[in-house]
């Protein structure tokens, strides 16, 4: 059980947590867990979760790319919650659990994928290891592969989630069901 | 939970219970969840406030001489700079 336990779905009442409740079980990033918890601020759990499930369903960003880096980030951050769960669309796109290894390993070396995407990987590597290497030049080689746009979208995700995955890790939770 | 998370332990939420509900826990812990992420990549975008301290509308050139590119309290170093700022700012318009 997590350090705060959730509230039962059966007590949820408000319509858009229950609406986010049955999105969590579509999508399962994040699942009905998270959900759980964030209910107990009904108000907060809307706002996080709309901008969770924004960045992970939406955008210009291919899903399977922006799921390794969600996951990379979760290793990194050693929350087993996140790094458990998978995207329902990135499956159904055919990301593998092969793939994922590859872009949580040494990617760079990797011959998987390309430099756009071997960036956007670095991209989210370094901002939690080496902040100071994202600077002005490494955004300028950002532009020759991704609109601003687009790297607005890979920001936000990278910088959404992380924060998100070190508090599921000091609450222990763990996905309610096998990946 | 930013510097040392394997410290944020079932004690530590312990203690937080005798002083917040479990709502006001899970808004704490999503608000710094929010603030981890978005700080570090803020600060990779090389972007400063728009104001002085005192509410003055200032260039992002003025700006980043004014708060520094070191995290700095507005106590010992904001405020007395972006006063400085005002003053050859007003100079500089005196002598125009």
């Amino acid at each position: 059980m997590p350090v705060i336990e959730p509230v039962p779905a059966d007590e949820i009442t408000d319509k858009t947590l229950k609406k986010y409740l049955e999105q969590a079980e579509d999508l399962r990033v994040p699942d009905p867990l998270f959900v759980q918890i964030m209910a107990h601020s009904p108000s907060h759990a809307n706002a996080v979760l709309d901008a969770m499930f924004e960045s992970l369903a939406k955008g210009n960003v291919d899903p399977c790319l922006k799921e390794i880096i969600r996951i990379r980030l979760a290793r990194q951050a050693k929350d087993p919650y996140f790094s458990g769960l998978r995207l329902k669309i990135a499956e159904d796109a055919g990301l593998t659990e092969e793939r994922i290894d590859a872009g949580c390993g040494d990617f760079e070396t990797s011959d998987a994928f390309t430099d756009a995407e071997k960036w956007a990987l670095r991209y989210a590597h370094l901002m939690f290891t080496e902040p100071k290497k994202v600077n002005q030049a490494f955004y300028d080689e950002g532009k020759q592969y991704w609109s601003e746009a687009e790297i607005m979208e890979l920001g936000t995700l990278i910088a959404y989630h992380y924060g998100f995955d070190v508090w599921m890790r000091t609450l222990k939770a763990l996905p309610l069901t096998a990946a | 939970m930013g510097t040392d998370p394997e410290k944020v332990d079932e004690a530590v939420y312990a203690e937080l219970a005798k002083h917040y509900t479990t709502a006001e826990i899970v808004e704490l812990g999503a608000y710094v969840a929010f603030n981890i992420g978005y700080h570090t990549f803020f600060g990779s975008l090389d972007f400063y406030p728009m104001f002085t301290p005192d509410g003055r509308l200032v260039s992002q050139e003025e700006s980043r001489a004014i708060y520094g590119e070191k995290v700095d309290s507005h106590l010992r170093g904001a405020m007395a700079r972006a006063e400085k700022s005002a003053e050859a700012a007003s100079s500089g318009e005196a002598a125009e």
